[in-house]
């Protein structure tokens, strides 16, 4: 608070003030009282109101720059309230009560939100589990009657089914993941045989190198992942996708190439981004523009990192790197 | 003929599971009382138990912690929980493998053999008729001469003669090749296939895999 701001915030007081004073003075010499008596009584008046006016602003400025410096330091803003105290004037124990309770509202409403928002995904991944018993059972039965059309179809209704579920754990994931050693090879093969009729009717070949490696993750975390990456290069005409992986003492880096369309440069930096369709996304094939964003929410959960590199019409290599420090070792 | 029990409440699952088994050539049979599931599991004699975690009443888990306790049969947990720590709590108590729902019915087969294969007490050199069968040393001996199988050949002709006699799918074939990292397509499956038939032939045995259309191959 600036003495400036003060100055002009009373300036309807002052302004009360010196015409009061005017005026007392145009009584007194009316009276003919001395000039000396109203001197000094002038003088005493003005000391007077100054003190009290210094008084004022000083506790004033003292409560109001500690406010907004708290403000401009607290990370969560609304923990204004607790850090206020009890002010010693009238409008600042207003101010804060006003904040408590306003506060206190807004907590009320965001706990109802999230209770809200928590049902919802218990509520979504019990129906994901429930889901999944009758599309077991109709996989089955397609496998039993030799039912091939019925089974890609079935496998579609799988993937869209855990794309939800990945989704609504990938916002804490910190509840349902389990870090330990895993094999990428085994990962990795695992999602190639569940989306194996896919690849060879598409005609696509995998080749992988050095994926003997160990990282530490979580498993079907890992593998959901691998899931989205394969989707989108079938989706985007590639024929041919190799794995490799990389091993230096620091980081184990996964790169995962495949041969299409590419994406265009000025898409690049967005492509994490959640519902990002960009070109591709428009010319080629329906997007939801939620794939890679799970992906990159999962990395970011799970401590690893992913970048992509891309050029259109002959490349795109996302790359996966699973760090090795002492957080992730826990073995 | 080996034996599986099923142990799962769904019952169009556990139906269509009991079919798969019969199909491939296994004995299956269902509990359909969930009353006592602990006593029904010991009481039958069979080679492997395929147990659900969620079940009424109890759950699959408890179960085979109880049933460890007297009996090593080899079990495999179903689960649709996607849970890691479902997973680690089933191996800790004793399983023998782990698979999600919805499966792959093939990988369910593998896993199924594999536990079987991993279990089977007799080690012995496996005999295709009166040749030796050699999966460490990838080849196949009879009357001193030897063909030496590659990789793939190896994983096709130990499938065909695990289930001899029976038809086995291309599809089958394909997941096996898959497990183990080899990427083929269909044009390489028939190639290899006609190698080994090759090979087989150059042993002393000609037309030993006959081709059924559009369902698979059989090894005589």
């Amino acid at each position: 608070m600036k003495l400036t701001e003060f100055i002009k915030d009373r300036f309807t007081a002052y302004l009360i003030f010196v015409l009061t004073w005017v005026l007392m003075l145009i009584f007194l010499f009316t009276f003919h009282v001395q000039t000396e008596a109203v001197v000094i009584a002038s003088v005493l008046l003005w000391i007077g109101r100054c003190i009290a006016e210094a008084w004022e602003f000083l506790r004033k400025k003292q409560f109001y720059d500690k406010l907004l410096h708290d403000l401009s330091e607290l990370d969560q803003k609304y923990l204004l309230s607790e850090m206020i105290g009890e002010p010693e004037f009238r409008e600042g124990r207003i101010l804060s009560e006003v904040m408590r309770e306003t506060n206190k509202s807004m907590c009320e409403q965001i706990g109802l939100h999230r209770r809200a928002n928590s049902d919802f995904r218990e509520y979504i991944e019990l129906w994901v589990h429930e889901i999944k018993l009758p599309v077991a059972s109709l996989q089955l039965m397609c496998h039993n009657d030799g039912n091939v059309k019925y089974a890609e179809q079935l496998k579609r209704i799988d993937d869209y089914i855990e794309n939800v579920l990945y989704y609504a754990r990938s916002r804490n994931a910190e509840k349902d993941y389990l870090i330990k050693p895993v094999s990428l090879k085994r990962v990795f093969t695992d999602t190639a045989i569940r989306n194996r009729e896919e690849l060879q009717q598409r005609g696509i070949s995998l080749s992988t190198e050095k994926l003997d490696a160990e990282v530490m993750t979580d498993a079907k975390w890992l593998g959901f992942m691998f899931g989205q990456l394969m989707n989108n290069s079938m989706k985007y005409g590639a024929d041919a996708i190799t794995v490799t992986a990389e091993d230096t003492p620091e980081a184990t880096v996964l790169r995962f190439r495949d041969n299409g369309i590419g994406i265009p440069e000025s898409d690049l930096p967005c492509i994490f981004e959640k519902s990002f369709t960009g070109e591709n996304g428009r010319t080629h094939s329906k997007s939801t523009g939620m794939g890679l964003y799970i992906v990159r929410q999962l990395c970011e959960k799970l401590g690893h990192s992913v970048a992509a590199e891309s050029v259109q019409g002959e490349y795109t290599e996302i790359i996966m790197t699973f760090g090795k420090n002492d957080l992730h070792d826990v073995r | 003929m080996k034996r599986i029990l099923i142990i799962e409440d769904d019952t169009v699952l556990r139906d269509e599971l009991t079919i798969l088994l019969q199909n491939t050539g296994y004995e299956a049979a269902a509990v359909t009382q969930y009353q006592d599931i602990l006593n029904q599991m010991l009481a039958a004699q069979t080679d492997l138990i395929l147990l659900d975690i969620n079940l009424p009443e109890t759950n699959g888990e408890t179960l085979l912690q109880e049933f460890r306790k007297q009996r090593d049969t080899p079990v495999i947990m179903l689960t649709s929980r996607t849970a890691e720590i479902d997973e680690v709590l089933s191996m800790s108590f004793g399983a023998d493998d782990f698979i999600t729902k919805p499966y792959n019915p093939t990988i369910l087969l593998l896993r199924i053999s594999a536990v079987l294969k991993r279990t089977a007490k007799t080690a012995a050199a496996q005999m295709y008729h009166d040749a030796e069968v050699s999966s460490v040393k990838g080849s196949i001996t009879r009357n001193g001469s030897e063909q030496v199988l590659t990789k793939n050949e190896m994983i096709i002709f130990q499938l065909l003669l695990e289930r001899q006699g029976e038809i086995v799918t291309r599809d089958a074939l394909m997941t096996a090749l898959w497990d183990n990292d080899e990427f083929i397509n269909d044009n390489a499956l028939s190639v290899n296939i006609s190698r080994l038939r090759g090979k087989l032939a150059e042993l002393g045995f000609p037309n030993a895999i006959e081709t059924r259309k559009k369902q698979g191959y059989v090894l005589k």
